[in-house]
């Protein structure tokens, strides 16, 4: 396929920036941009860094042959619950199921259990009469009269979506799709998903939690991506427009815009994906990925060069990291962790006079006080400034100066004075307590994967990534902390670095000795015609070299509640042998937990096809400009606070463009690109590796520090 | 003060973690692999990672908190009978003696050895509620023990890696589905084994098996000595609470002295009902124990995750042959039934020392089972266990409908469908069933079950407070109390087999609440009203606040 690709485009929304790039697969150049995110209306931010980038490197909308899409977007729109006025229809009789949840506690020993609200006030959700059974037989037909008077009432509400949400109806959608059309009808204006499309998986309150997050988001998700990919097309780009989903797959704008909720963790699934990219040509095989930016941190897990999987993700944990204490989606995810913690994170003094910081954020607008768009509250970022982390006339490569005193006062009134201390103090403080919220979190993500911190590199990066990292790596007694190249946009990096791969699937209960192979031929067959006509669609012949078609089975003992994914051999499956295939789960099985019941029939949940094109080889070099000497790369110097000195230290600063490939020289030290800024403190050994990547190696005799919380 | 062999705690929270993770993904690995709603979706099992001395270390974290402290005393117990020197790698034990393990018959406890280098370092250990022991179909009216299913005294499952085929057939024999409870068995074996290699990984990661003992100990001095100064920062005395609970026949008596002295607790149950002769609603000390532990725990230690360090401060008393300590062969299927009171009289007495935490009674969960055969002559066994509403606190309403004090997934009405032959009617909060208070109770549910098709089942159910409402706390009213009836017509809760069409309609009770509901802020209680928590007319009487339902405004009425 590289034949046929020359510039690929990726662009990554964050809460705060919206990260560009652009790499020609020929010559390897890559351009990167990063420009802050405008909320009210995200298409303009893109605009605005889009437009530039595309000047500055002579390359015109029609050259691009792929452009690839990520975004925070609509996790940021659940945490910060300002997605559309949402309602919700279930079956009679069960429209609290979405309040009711599980019935768990998340916590066993706390009595001061708090549940995240759901997303429909119980005085939106409504109910209406119909029901299927088990095997989607309908015992009370959809009540079509009723449906319009509830549909009239919903009107005054004036909601602008809607989430259909039926008993059983992953086994038969039609009341489901009646229902949306007869509200349709009745509610032209309100946007309307049903959970048969959305997530088509028995358990009705993970559908209805995944459906009315849907719903919640779909239509700000709708209406940015339409002007989007009006823009681009104003710009001659003359393809689709592609999306990142949480997985690490691509999908269809289209598809985009009817499930939204899939692309819930796309930016930050793009990082992962990206570190796995880097990892695999630094021969890294497990790393921890911190992901910092203006809004959240994320963390993932890297083990063995691949990213780190889960079926469901919970989003806006009302717990501090407690798994459970958020809301249930129910896609396919790579997994990671994310807590309220970026450079616009807002600190303040709370009722016990203790000093937290986040999950509140100045956002980019107003942003922290330094931006002086008249952000009055103090921020993660206005502390970095004051403690020389980030240079006030650098930031953004210098396009945004930032306002010292304002950082400064705002520290000052807001903490500084109520607490009692130097502001200083605070700024030192509003560091550490956010880190120390990082740390907690990491820590726990990483035990409850059984490993070992001190076996793992940070893979760093973000706007305000590299910036925390050593400090992290250092408390968790790590090897150290990796820098990739255009570290401030690594999540774009990611779009463009990734395999363009589509997921399908469809549920098809039967026990395994009774399949009919013609029968299941055809949907195996039919989800792979899918995906290669919108490889194509992609630019990307299906008779390309490297385009895989893979098919798997979700398969479980009859009886068992839960499936395990068979990969089938391309063997096997021209073979047609159910008892190659019956073996092949008994071994998965015995692998992953130890046993297997071999007397037992074997039972077919789920087929499944991933048609996916081979990664593209996307080169990795961005040094501009490699300095003729060690004096050359230098900046200048300036004072930094480093809390295991306690004090400010001279600092030698570098600039990250004229860094030498393989040269290695001694902490503290700041290196500075435009996305973002490097800190390594004086326990650590640096190295450039011949690819621009930073290895900050933490040196052993600090390995005993115990300010480790 | 810190004693010279303590660890470096950085040391030990890692491992810690680590040891608690390897236990979270043996749960992981038994959910994913169970066949029984009991165990698959409704999660009422523990898995817990003991010392050689059976001393509890680490719990999954979403362990049923009760059988995290039966389970060290069950291992305690085993291994009296097959002493550690007497094991084998390969060899699996097994009771579900109610006196030894955790108070009745279905749950089975499970233990595995963990050998390295031909010695016992550690156990796995797993108790879990199988789907049927045989015996009788009903929670209550067995006399004995003898009626409610099949005793097995401790004995080895597994013999030196090989299943003890005759134990096997034992329980093949006695239970109505027998794939279901062997399948569960062999998950839960199957998972202890994950647990095992994660941790003989664990020991060759982190310094051997000196090692690992020495954070044992560490471990739990650490916790106890926690629980300790948590303990020494309560004023002394002693306070008492009484209360009445439905029983089953007739009422059950609960009877609560906690005394504290400096660092250490101890709970008197003396002055509650005897045992009762016609009702299976008896404790085994080892229920009693746990809990009683429970709420205290929760008040005082509720961050530090859970291990036997943490009981060492704690002493219970109840007098031989009381509801509380009942001698063999007492019939105690439901002793939750009795159980389930114990947190509700601990918190009524340290309402005084500790008014900032304690909690109101709670609605807790009303165990269903349907049993029954399909058209094609397969047998099915659903349980099923909805919650009432979670009782208020001194700063929070109570949840609606969640596990209190026991913890445990609802089996979603689509799970409940597709494995037994009926409908579920409604699965809805039920407005007003909160107690009033400055803090709300929960709301409670209501849910009907009708059957369909052709074949009959019988559906057993486990209710309660049904007579006595969970209590308010701190002036907090009581909330609703529960209701079921069949087709509209008053039961008992005899086993009842339902003919197509007949339906079981239960209302489960709403949680207690706290503090005078007068005090309640106007806006919350519109708030309420307008989501149809509470009602205009409740709103009026209880709170004194009138409120427009269509506007939501205002204003407190003067009394």
């Amino acid at each position: 396929m590289s034949e046929a690709m020359n510039y690929r485009l990726g662009f990554d929304i964050g809460g705060t920036f919206t990260d560009f790039v652009l790499v020609d697969e020929r010559s390897g150049r890559a351009f990167l941009n990063k420009c802050l995110t405008t909320p009210d209306d995200p298409s303009r931010g893109v605009m605005d860094g889009l437009g530039p980038m595309l000047r500055d490197s002579n390359i015109a909308g029609e050259e691009i042959d792929i452009a690839i899409h990520g975004t925070t977007l609509i996790t940021n729109a659940l945490i910060e619950r300002n997605g559309a006025r949402t309602a919700m229809l279930a079956t009679s009789g069960f429209r609290d199921v979405l309040e009711m949840g599980t019935e768990v506690r998340y916590d066993i020993y706390d009595l001061f259990l708090e549940k995240p609200a759901p997303l429909v006030p119980r005085k939106w959700r409504y109910d209406v009469e119909e029901r299927l059974d088990k095997d989607g037989n309908v015992l009370i037909a959809l009540d079509e009269a009723s449906l319009r008077e509830t549909a009239a009432e919903i009107r005054r509400h004036e909601v602008e979506a809607l989430a259909v949400v039926f008993l059983h109806s992953f086994r038969n959608p039609a009341n489901e799709k009646r229902a949306r059309e007869i509200l349709a009808e009745e509610l032209p204006q309100v946007s309307i998903c049903v959970s048969s499309e959305v997530a088509p998986e028995i358990r009705e309150f993970e559908r209805m939690s995944t459906t009315v997050a849907n719903a919640y988001v779909q239509p700000l998700t709708r209406h940015y991506i339409d002007v989007i990919e009006h823009q681009l097309r104003d710009m001659g780009y003359g393809r689709r427009l592609f999306l990142m989903i949480s997985s690490g797959g691509i999908t269809t704008s289209e598809t985009a815009k009817e499930f939204p909720i899939r692309m819930v963790e796309s930016g930050p699934a793009a990082g992962v994906l990206a570190a796995t990219y880097y990892g695999r040509n630094m021969g890294l095989d497990r790393m921890v990925t911190f992901d910092m930016g203006g809004t959240t941190a994320k963390i993932g897990l890297v083990k063995d060069h691949q990213a780190t999987k889960a079926s469901v993700i919970e989003v806006g944990r009302v717990k501090r990291f407690m798994k459970g204490s958020g809301l249930p989606i129910r896609v396919p995810v790579v997994e990671l962790i994310e807590i309220g913690a970026g450079g616009g994170s807002i600190a303040q003094v709370d009722i016990l006079g203790l000093l937290k910081v986040g999950p509140r954020s100045a956002g980019a607008d107003p942003g922290p006080a330094c931006y002086g768009r008249g952000g009055e509250n103090p921020t993660v970022t206005d502390a970095d400034v004051i403690l020389g982390y980030l240079d006030p006339n650098y930031f953004l490569g210098g396009t945004m100066k930032l306002d010292v005193e304002a950082a400064k006062k705002a520290v000052e009134e807001k903490l500084a004075k109520p607490l009692g201390m130097t502001a200083n103090d605070a700024a030192r403080g509003i560091f550490e307590v956010v880190n120390q919220n990082m740390l907690a979190a990491m820590k726990v993500h990483i035990a409850e994967r059984g490993e070992d911190p001190r076996k793992f590199y940070l893979f760093a990066f973000g706007g305000a990534g590299p910036a925390h990292a050593y400090e992290l790596a250092r408390a968790l007694h790590m090897k150290g902390v990796v820098v990739p190249p255009g570290a401030g946009a690594t999540s774009a990096m990611g779009l463009i670095t990734t395999a363009v791969s589509f997921d399908f699937a469809r549920s098809f209960v039967t026990r395994l000795d009774a399949v009919r192979w013609d029968e299941i031929g055809a949907v195996f067959e039919d989800m792979a015609t899918e995906g290669l006509a919108i490889l194509e669609d992609a630019g990307i012949a299906p008779d390309s070299k490297g385009v895989t078609v893979v098919h798997s089975m979700d398969l479980r003992h009859k009886g068992q509640g839960h499936e395990v994914t068979v990969e089938i051999p391309k063997k096997t499956y021209d073979q047609r042998s159910t008892e190659a295939l019956a073996e092949l789960f008994y071994e998965r099985h015995r692998e992953k937990y130890g046993h297997a019941h071999t007397h037992l029939a074997v039972e077919l949940v789920t087929c499944r096809t991933v048609v996916g094109a081979p990664p593209p080889v996307v080169p990795l070099h961005l040094s501009e400009d490699p300095a003729a000497d060690s004096q050359a790369v230098l900046k200048g110097k300036r004072p930094v606070f480093f809390p295991e000195s306690g004090e400010y230290q001279d600092t030698p600063v570098y600039d990250r463009y004229r860094l030498v490939p393989e040269s290695s020289f001694p902490g503290p030290a700041i290196i500075e690109e435009r996305e973002c800024t490097v800190v390594a403190g004086p326990s650590s050994q640096i190295s450039v590796d011949a690819f621009g990547s930073l290895f900050i190696d933490i040196l052993p005799a600090v390995k005993v520090g115990k300010d480790h919380a | 003060m810190p004693s010279p062999t303590e660890l470096d705690p950085i040391t030990v929270e890692v491992q810690w973690n680590r040891l608690i993770s390897i236990m979270d993904e043996v749960d992981i690995a038994l959910v994913r692999t169970s066949f029984s709603t009991i165990v698959g979706e409704s999660r009422d099992f523990a898995v817990i990672m003991l010392d050689r001395q059976g001393r509890s270390l680490a719990q999954s974290q979403l362990s049923s908190p009760a059988f995290t402290v039966h389970l060290p005393i069950t291992v305690k117990h085993l291994l009296e009978v097959f002493p550690v020197e007497d094991l084998v790698p390969g060899d699996v034990l097994i009771t579900n003696d109610p006196w030894i393990g955790t108070g009745h018959l279905p749950d089975l406890c499970i233990i595995m050895p963990v050998f390295i280098d031909g010695a016992v370092v550690a156990f796995m250990a797993c108790a879990a509620h199988v789907a049927d022991i045989g015996g009788r179909l009903d929670f209550f009216d067995a006399r004995d023990l003898f009626e409610e299913g099949l005793r097995i005294p401790p004995s080895k499952l597994w013999l030196a890696g090989q299943e003890n085929m005759q134990l096997f057939r034992i329980i093949e024999a006695n239970v109505r589905v027998p794939d279901m409870v062997l399948g569960d068995i062999r998950a839960i074996v199957g998972a202890e084994g994950l647990g095992l290699d994660r941790l003989v990984e664990f020991l060759s990661d982190y310094g051997g098996v000196e090692a690992f003992h020495a954070l044992a100990e560490d471990i739990l001095n650490r916790s106890e000595k926690a629980m300790r100064q948590a303990l020494s920062e309560l004023p002394d005395g002693t306070w008492s609470y009484d209360l009445d609970a439905d029983g089953f026949k007739t009422p059950l008596h609960v009877r609560t002295t906690v005394s504290k002295r400096g660092d250490r607790v101890h709970v008197d149950f003396t002055g509650s009902s005897s045992q009762f002769e016609n009702a299976s609603i008896n404790c085994v000390p080892n229920c009693t124990f746990a809990d009683a532990f429970y709420p205290i725990k929760c008040s005082l230690t509720p961050d530090l995750p859970n291990n036997e360090g943490l009981f060492r401060p704690l002493t219970v008393f109840a007098p031989e042959g009381s509801v509380f300590n009942t001698t063999f062969p007492s019939a105690v299927k439901s002793r939750s039934k009795t159980s389930f009171h114990i947190n509700v009289a601990v918190y009524g007495a340290m309402a005084g020392p500790m008014p900032d935490r304690v909690q109101a009674g709670s609605g807790s969960f009303w165990a269903i089972t349907l049993h029954g055969t399909h058209p094609d002559g397969t047998v099915f066994n659903v349980h099923i266990l909805p919650n009432g509403g979670k009782g208020a606190t001194a700063t929070m309403d109570g949840l609606p409908t969640i596990a209190f004090p026991y913890n445990g997934t609802v089996t979603p009405t689509e799970i409940i469908e597709n494995q037994a032959p009926l409908v579920v009617g409604y699965k809805r909060l039920i407005a007003d069933s909160g107690g009033p208070g400055r803090q709300r109770g929960g709301l409670g549910q209501e849910i009907e079950l009708r059957v369909l098709g052709e074949g009959s089942l019988v559906a057993s159910l486990r209710p309660d407070k049904v007579r006595f409402p969970p209590p308010g706390i701190q002036g907090g009213e009581p909330g609703r109390a529960g209701r079921f009836d069949v087709d509209g017509e008053v039961v008992s809760v005899e086993p009842r087999t339902l003919q197509p069409g007949q339906a079981y309609h239960m209302e489960l009770p709403g949680g207690g609440g706290y503090g005078d509901p007068r005090e309640r802020p106007t806006e919350i209680v519109a708030r309420d009203v307008l989501d149809g928590y509470v009602s205009v007319v409740a709103a009026r009487e209880h709170y004194g606040v009138a409120v427009d339902p269509e506007t939501g405004k205002a204003e407190r009425l003067s009394d």
